[in-house]
């Protein structure tokens, strides 16, 4: 549920700060591509300003660098998962998404698969659901969008604060 | 049109690229065996990660509007939300919606309205009381960022309404005029009340007007509301 609000979210400033001509189209590539609530977000001012790819690429390493962390607690468990399946889990390794791979308490590795594998194809599904409706819904409704470029700072925000506490938990 | 969708699905393609090489990172360096993360990794990345995240809140709020209070308030209701209710989708939605309600309650805006350029009616106007974009008092010195973010040519023709009463002293209007070419808009023009009535197009200015009018897609303004319009005195 909350994956097709944030991309609800994010379907909306697409459609509305990303200038470009088929909002929904575009909105549906990145979400099925990305899969990543940030960068939905972090892309829009970069093609409403048509940014170099050099940018671009900045950009991405540096607010999707913690998903290079994700991998390395997978590693075990999804060891001998058929190559196809375990690209399409890697592909989608998302904040949320991995959280719940995480809570998983499966041993059997069947099972396990299983599992990760309809927690992906959901979680996508969800996510790519939400982003067309928003899309849909900003280039259709007048809705009031000044200020809305704030969703990605909040993000950002919940992101270091849950950080901040992992952290402290830790080390502090 | 066909260029700029290539590169809006170049940008795409780049993210992709980026996210997907970050999140097979580990599968690829560690590939058929199945040990732990070296702990110096581990660290590595707990403390690496906060950092890009801190850099990247503060680049973000450049975007906003970082001069007045509203986005800090925001952030800190942001936070204290999350710390209290652990719940993200509400922390952001309410940080978003009071950000916005802030924002809209007229406090201050950088949309200036429609800007016309020409002589007969400038929207850059010099009074006695200080510069005037539209109907709008401006630190003169914000100018030259305004007319950027409407994306004027620095060639572009920029004339400024004088008015009768500040006719005695030209000083400001000539240190602005100073201002705008060290911005890049060297061809700015003074223009008295009655000069502008009278003012007839020249050749130029309606090769220029011919040559600009047509909007190219790849700076159209992304909200759509902020547009220039170069009329002659004629319409």
């Amino acid at each position: 549920m909350g994956y097709t609000t944030m991309g609800f979210a994010a379907g909306v400033l697409l459609s509305v700060k990303g200038g470009v001509y088929c909002a929904p189209a575009w909105s549906f590539v990145i979400a099925a591509m990305l899969v990543s609530g940030t960068m939905s977000f972090a892309i829009v001012p970069a093609m409403a300003a048509s940014e170099s790819f050099l940018a671009v690429a900045l950009l991405t390493l540096g607010i999707n660098f913690r998903y290079a962390l994700y991998g390395f607690s997978m590693l075990a468990k999804w060891k001998g998962i058929p190559v196809l399946q375990k690209w399409f889990l890697v592909h989608s390794l998302a904040d949320e998404i991995y959280a719940l791979d995480l809570a998983c308490t499966i041993k059997d590795p069947l099972k396990n698969r299983l599992y990760c594998l309809f927690n992906h194809g959901f979680c996508v599904g969800y996510w790519v659901l939400g982003s067309v409706a928003g899309s849909i819904a900003g280039s259709a409704l007048p809705i009031p969008s000044k200020g809305i470029e704030f969703a990605m700072v909040a993000l950002f925000l919940v992101i270091f604060t849950d950080q901040m506490k992992g952290f402290f938990r830790h080390y502090g | 049109m066909a260029e700029e969708i290539l590169h809006t699905a170049g940008i795409v393609a780049v993210a992709w690229v980026v996210t997907f090489g970050l999140r097979s990172l580990p599968f690829l360096l560690f590939a058929g065996r199945g040990r732990d993360v070296p702990p110096s990794v581990e660290r590595f990345g707990s403390i690496i990660s906060p950092v890009i995240i801190a850099g990247l809140i503060v680049y973000s709020y450049s975007a906003l509007e970082w001069r007045t209070a509203w986005p800090y308030i925001s952030g800190v209701l942001v936070v204290a939300l999350q710390l209290w209710r652990k719940n993200a989708l509400l922390s952001i939605i309410a940080g978003t919606v009071v950000y916005m309600c802030l924002l809209s309650a007229g406090c201050t805006s950088n949309d200036y309205g429609d800007i016309v350029l020409d002589a007969a009616h400038p929207s850059i106007r010099y009074s006695t009381q200080g510069f005037l974009i539209g109907e709008r008092y401006v630190d003169p010195r914000r100018v030259p960022a305004i007319l950027k973010s409407y994306d004027v040519p620095t060639d572009r023709v920029i004339h400024i309404l004088v008015d009768e009463e500040s006719e005695r002293d030209l000083k400001p209007a000539r240190a602005f005029m100073g201002l705008l070419a060290h911005n890049g808009y060297r061809r700015s023009v003074l223009v008295t009340k009655k000069r502008a009535e009278s003012h007839v197009r020249t050749e130029e200015e309606m090769a220029l007007e011919r040559q600009q009018y047509a909007p190219s897609p790849r700076h159209a303004s992304p909200s759509g509301k902020r547009k220039i319009r170069y009329k002659g005195a004629s319409d």
